[in-house]
């Protein structure tokens, strides 16, 4: 017995030792129920309020490059708008009833602008966190964007936060297709470079050539159709392939996001239970 | 008390140091130096084991919520915490009744060079390989450890110099 005691004294250390390894790794494992888990995660106030405060900082330096990016969109909005205009007044009431003029379904959403408090690019699993939270109504599961393109999807929220998966994380993968002929894929990151991605399942019989375009397919319901993802810079493919290797350089800067747009698909409850309903039945 | 007063210090020092400025700066996209470490290398020689394991937990876990990495920075600063007595045994001969601060200037140079080296490099293999959690980019896994480490060094290094005791 003597002997036990004085065992376990010895080895005491080594024991406090495995403990908290086994702690850390548990954590690790259970990484996704931790992340949801909003008070570990950097959605956490204290830690996101500090974020805040250092983002105002370096936020002053990137306010030139911003101005720039919105005034561009400006302009592109405004000349938006005449074109509307000008379409609008050809097709004005030749009836004059309302019931010929509706919005289709899957269009309707609205953006929740926001801005981005902290960011990573440089390891293999990246997240971004937005200072916008469900007091804003962001949910999650919904699409985020900027200006120049699809960012992610967000992945836990709580009141004033919210943390998104972007494109640079291993775990996720963006559903998109080519403008210029439909057929449409998985987009993955591989870790290595924040300015490209890789797409892997476009098969060997389609026409492919550099800087072609690739959007959103607008087969889930997290983003809508035709938001740019990037563009074809290279592909390969072997003799024996079927299918073509395809590096796609990203629409978005990561390094430089500041701004973006959190989508609010309106008839995403909708369509979500139509879709499991009819499932049901089945 | 002015060590523990120096090490509280010294803890919060890096944190913000590591959160706010080291984990913004991505030099070449491979290299993110973690020096928050230099807070364990630092405890004095003879604190209780079981003690600088607990810090070591705490610091780790500090970092991993700024940084969405549940557990991992826990893991290897642990790992770190737990190696660090026997570094220190096999390239310094300190006295029973001595309890200095690792520096250049109570380990010697060398000494103090070796120890550095051999704890950073265990402390970013260990995170690197964690992150990873599989061997299927290992180059450029090997880089990230190779770059970072060379890095994190440096920088401690250049910290603990500027040190004149």
């Amino acid at each position: 017995m003597k002997n036990l005691i004085n065992f376990l004294i010895q080895y005491s250390v080594v024991f406090l030792f495995l403990f908290l390894e086994v702690i850390s790794f548990t954590m690790i494992v259970k990484n996704q129920e931790y992340q949801r888990s909003v008070f570990m995660s950097s959605s956490n106030s204290m830690v996101s309020g500090m974020y805040e405060w250092s983002n105002s900082v370096v936020e002053f330096f990137k306010l030139r490059a911003a101005n720039d990016n919105l005034s561009e969109e400006n302009t592109a909005l405004k000349n938006q708008i005449i074109k509307l205009q000008n379409k609008l007044q050809t097709l004005t009431p030749e009836v004059d009833d309302s019931i010929h003029f509706r919005i289709p379904p899957e269009m309707e959403y609205e953006f929740i602008s926001a801005k981005v408090i902290n960011s990573s690019t440089n390891k293999i699993q990246n997240y971004i966190t937005l200072n916008k939270g469900s007091i804003d109504g962001i949910k999650v599961d919904m699409g985020v964007i900027s200006d120049e393109g699809v960012v992610g999807i967000v992945k836990t929220v709580n009141d004033k936060f919210s943390v998104v998966v972007p494109v640079l994380n291993n775990k996720i993968e963006i559903n998109c297709k080519f403008k210029r002929n439909n057929y449409s894929g998985p987009l993955k990151w591989e870790g290595e470079d924040y300015r490209y991605a890789n797409l892997n399942d476009i098969a060997r019989h389609v026409e492919l050539s550099l800087g072609d375009t690739l959007i959103t397919s607008g087969f889930t319901s997290t983003f809508p159709e035709g938001i740019p993802v990037g563009y074809v810079e290279d592909f390969k493919i072997k003799e024996s392939d079927a299918y073509y290797n395809i590096k796609v350089k990203l629409a978005v800067n990561f390094r430089t996001l500041s701004h973006v747009k959190v989508i609010n698909y309106l008839n995403y409850k909708e369509q979500k239970e139509l879709e499991k309903s009819s499932e049901e039945q089945q | 008390m002015p060590v523990v007063l120096q090490n509280i210090f010294r803890f919060i020092l890096l944190v913000l140091f590591q959160v706010l400025v080291l984990s913004n700066i991505q030099f070449l996209g491979y290299i993110n130096p973690y020096i928050y470490i230099l807070f364990i290398l630092a405890l004095p020689v003879h604190t209780p084991r079981w003690f600088s394991l607990i810090l070591a937990f705490g610091i780790g876990l500090t970092i991993d919520m700024f940084s969405n990495t549940m557990g991992m920075h826990a893991f290897a600063t642990v790992m770190v915490a737990f190696l660090r007595n026997g570094a220190i045994k096999l390239f310094t001969a300190i006295e029973e009744g001595n309890n200095p601060t690792p520096s250049f200037h109570t380990f010697g140079v060398s000494a103090y060079v070796k120890y550095v080296v051999l704890m950073v490099l265990v402390h970013h293999t260990t995170l690197f390989i964690l992150e990873a959690f599989s061997l299927a980019h290992f180059w450029l896994m090997f880089a990230k450890i190779l770059l970072s480490t060379f890095v994190t060094i440096l920088i401690i290094l250049g910290i603990e110099s500027l040190n004149k005791k």
